[in-house]
């Protein structure tokens, strides 16, 4: 179908290759992103050992948000003529105040958080390793396949990619009840039935799209190298296998970043069909408390920590599987 | 269903969803795709607030979009760092978040209330106003962070001869890019944007998330009430969001081939 | 100007270059550097009205840099550049480039525009004219290249040197007093070199001052009045072209021209 057959535009490709990262303050980000780890981790093994209590105590900080308000309640009423002035003194105050506040209520739910980080991760790279293996038989199909295999290969391709990913997720979930298969597989990595299922759902949605950014690497690649791996006697299978793929997928590795990046936030989905992931553990913690602003706030921060992460991991996996001499193209 | 209900409560924050589903829309069905038949203007009216929605949104992130890739590429300064910023934390954050947090968390209070859409052929579409505008807002602005993007791409290869060129003829810098650079960018943006096209109308279904009855909503209001024809439903629907991206995208290959300048790639 | 077609005796008949008390185009110790980098290191030179200066160096030697800083496409550091007697840094940009025409080495055609389109947007949007007065003048300056027939092609439709006459026609057509012309033919096809050539030639005996970067030989023989070889920033030597081909004062100017005219009789063969 046109649409896909078209080759990623170079403005998507550049997109890619820029790799996300906030302005200015490259080493400060790296220390923040190592920070991060380090405690998710640490976190992760203490909730594996059923330490689920938060590693700093709220308590501190609600004393603390309580002490400023106080204060700036009081430089609030100051009158004469420093009104102006403990006016401008008291905004600071309530400021920090509001702010003292938020740590107290975040460091009381990063357990919980992180515990639906680990879910998200984890579905996340399954859904691309497992959609990987989908993805290139799939994309050789449409590259290489016949009449047949090239027709079926483009059905699932168009099919996957002309329909939202929830409604896909509604369609295994709800649909197909495939939750009935995966009954025996509770714990381990994956607590819960409906993580199966989320996992089976981005597997198929992300084998679609990664089949479309592998087809138009592996397009990419000059046809004169299979031409000439034909020439010193391979066959076709181990022209595309020893030639064309190693260079192909190469050039894949910008398209691969933004399919990370893309299954990290669109994990998230999962949440509507049960599964406990970040975005479900803050949403059930937004709902009770009522602190959406504050819940929502820190959950976007946790997501573009883990996307910002995966760019920089991304970047320098390119870099270190270059060729050289061979720029991976559209570095402008 | 107690799971599912507790998780989908949740999801929906405790806010009623204001999608009216009266009891009376749905009839008792004789099969399961008669059931389809019978709630097929039901469901298509929320097809009409999907395309409303991803229309809007698509207008929203073009106005802000368009300017924002032109800052950064022409712009300097704090201007140009507040932009590209601002983009990083749109991309870097599920849409699902974004539309959560301008629903409770909007900086302007939302509109409350819902108008009424008459669509021919079809009963009058109810749109709640509140999380109308917080889905095009949210929306919007993520893919204006995009939609920068693409801009940003299509300006940086239209090559700098031609900004020379145009500068050497006399035109101002602003002069320069009006008739010259921008031309020629718009015509290679178009790719970039039927991919963003398509990516946002597939995601107005999360919008499901703040209750705005578009047709994902609606598809999960019937299947709730008649479970056997659960599948149906959702396929149904699926079926409704594949015609629409393919409409989109001839049409928008076909404007893109008109709009091609003759012999040369654009 | 008749006096063109013969050199030799047009190198005596005409005053030296830039002896005029009222040059048109007058360059004052330029300077310019990129970085670290000096890229000009003082360069005098002077046009009369109705000159043709063509300028050789390897490259890197500052030819282009020179051309750019005349029309302010590149700012530079010290010295000066008038024209008419009034130094261009006084000058608002655009209108200078009104009156100083360019033609470029990969000929810049707006990609999105026909070849009239191309000539008529300066006419439009800089000197203001309605639709009509553009397309005619514009038509008459397609006319003077040879491309009327072509016109309404898009540059992706032209041949590179049906591409660089429209190039010299949307310059002309802003009726410059100085045409600069960044080495072009140069990323030409040999068979379409000589199209674009005929249309200089023409424009040189049609009496418009031309300052030139080239290394076509035959061209600078034949309608230059003055040749200048600049290498690393500096003017080596300047002067009447015969004088530089039969007679150089410099070895390097020798070897350099050496070069230049074994390369071409290469192509040539």
């Amino acid at each position: 179908m046109s649409a896909s057959e078209r080759d990623q535009p170079a403005a998507r490709r550049a997109l890619g290759r820029a790799g996300e990262s906030l302005p200015g303050g490259r080493t400060v980000g790296l220390a923040a992103g190592a920070a991060f780890w380090a405690w998710l981790v640490v976190r992760w093994a203490a909730l594996w050992l059923g330490y689920d209590e938060p590693f700093v105590p709220s308590g501190p900080f609600e004393a603390l948000a309580e002490g400023l308000h106080d204060d700036a309640r009081i430089i609030d009423a100051t009158g004469g003529p420093l009104a102006g002035a403990a006016d401008v003194v008291a905004g600071f105050w309530f400021w920090f105040s509001d702010v003292a506040r938020f740590l107290a209520f975040s460091t009381e739910h990063l357990p919980a958080l992180a515990r639906g980080a680990w879910l998200t991760v984890v579905l996340t790279i399954a859904g691309i390793l497992l959609g990987l293996v989908i993805a290139v038989p799939l994309s050789v199909a449409r590259v290489y396949g016949g009449r047949l295999t090239r027709g079926l290969a483009l059905a699932y391709v168009e099919l996957v990619r002309g329909t939202p990913l929830l409604a896909q997720l509604f369609v295994l979930y709800f649909g197909l009840n495939l939750s009935q298969y995966f009954r025996g597989l509770t714990g381990g990595l994956l607590p819960g039935i409906a993580a199966w299922v989320a996992v089976v759902g981005f597997t198929i949605n992300s084998a679609a799209y990664q089949a479309e950014y592998i087809r138009s690497a592996l397009e990419s690649v000059d046809v004169g190298q299979l031409t000439a791996a034909r020439a010193v006697g391979l066959s076709r299978l181990e022209g595309i296998r020893y030639v064309v793929l190693p260079q192909g997928l190469r050039y894949a590795i910008p398209g691969w970043t933004n399919e990370l990046v893309y299954l990290i936030k669109y994990s998230s989905l999962a949440a509507f069909i049960t599964v406990a992931e970040l975005f479900f553990q803050a949403d059930r913690i937004a709902g009770n408390t009522f602190r959406y602003i504050d819940m929502y706030g820190l959950v976007a921060l946790f997501y573009l920590a883990l996307v910002l992460s995966a760019t920089a991991f991304m970047n320098r996996v390119e870099r270190r599987v270059a060729i050289p001499g061979l720029g991976v193209d559209s570095e402008r | 269903m107690t799971a599912l209900g507790a998780a989908l409560g949740a999801a929906l924050g405790g806010i009623e969803t204001a999608v009216g589903v009266g009891a009376g829309a749905i009839q008792a069905p004789p099969t399961d795709w008669g059931f389809i038949v019978e709630n097929a203007d039901y469901l298509l009216a929320g097809a009409v607030v999907t395309v409303l929605l991803t229309a809007t949104s698509l207008l929203l992130g073009f106005l802000a979009g368009f300017p924002a890739g032109t800052v950064e590429v022409y712009g300097g300064g704090w201007l140009r760092r507040v932009v590209r910023t601002a983009g990083v934390l749109l991309r870097g954050t599920p849409i699902l978040v974004i539309l959560v947090f301008a629903f409770f968390a909007a900086p302007v209070p939302l509109p409350s209330g819902s108008v009424t859409v008459p669509f021919p052929g079809l009963p009058p579409v109810d749109v709640g106003l509140s999380a109308f505008t917080a889905a095009a807002l949210g929306l919007g602005l993520r893919s204006a962070a995009y939609q920068s993007q693409i801009f940003r791409g299509a300006l940086q290869s239209v090559d700098a001869g031609q900004m020379e060129a145009a500068r050497a003829v006399g035109l101002s810098k602003l002069g320069a890019i009006r008739h010259v650079v921008l031309p020629q960018a718009l015509r290679r943006s178009i790719p970039g944007f039927q991919n963003e096209f398509t990516i946002v109308l597939k995601d107005t279904s999360i919008a499901f998330a703040i209750g705005l009855a578009e047709i994902l909503t609606r598809s999960y209001d019937l299947f709730v009430q008649q479970t056997t024809a659960t599948l149906e439903v959702v396929l149904f629907i699926s079926l409704v969001y594949f015609l629409l991206t393919v409409f989109t995208n001839r049409t928008l290959d076909y404007l893109d081939r008109r709009y091609a300048i003759p012999g040369g790639k654009g | 100007m008749t006096d063109r077609d013969a050199g030799t005796a047009e190198a005596s008949a005409r005053p030296g270059p830039g002896t005029d008390p009222d040059p048109l185009l007058r360059i004052e110790g330029l300077r310019k550097s990129y970085g670290d980098e000096e890229v000009l290191r003082g360069v005098d030179m002077a046009l009369d009205r109705q000159d043709v200066e063509v300028i050789i160096g390897p490259s890197g030697s500052g030819k282009s840099t020179l051309l750019r800083c005349v029309n302010r496409l590149t700012e530079f550091r010290g010295g000066d550049v008038f024209l008419d007697g009034e130094s261009v840094l006084a000058m608002d940009e655009n209108d200078l480039r009104r009156r100083v025409g360019m033609v470029f080495q990969d000929i810049n055609l707006f990609a999105h525009l026909t070849a009239r389109e191309n000539v008529t947007l300066g006419l439009r949007r800089v000197l203001g004219m309605d639709r009509e007065a553009a397309d005619d003048r514009a038509m008459a300056h397609l006319k003077r290249v040879g491309l009327a027939p072509q016109s309404e092609s898009y540059p992706a439709e032209l041949s590179g040197g049906q591409k660089q006459r429209v190039g010299i026609a949307r310059a002309l057509a802003m009726d410059p007093d100085l045409l600069l012309f960044d080495e072009p033919t140069s990323a030409l096809d040999p068979e379409l070199v000589g199209e674009v050539l005929g249309v200089m030639s023409d424009l040189a005996d049609g009496g418009m001052t031309m300052l030139v970067v080239t290394h076509e030989m035959g061209f600078a023989r034949r309608a230059a009045t003055t040749l200048t070889f600049l290498d690393e920033g500096r003017i080596v030597e300047r002067g009447p072209p015969d004088r530089l081909f039969e007679a150089p004062e410099r070895d390097r100017t020798a070897e350099f021209l050496r070069r230049l005219t074994d390369l071409s009789e290469d192509r040539d063969r």
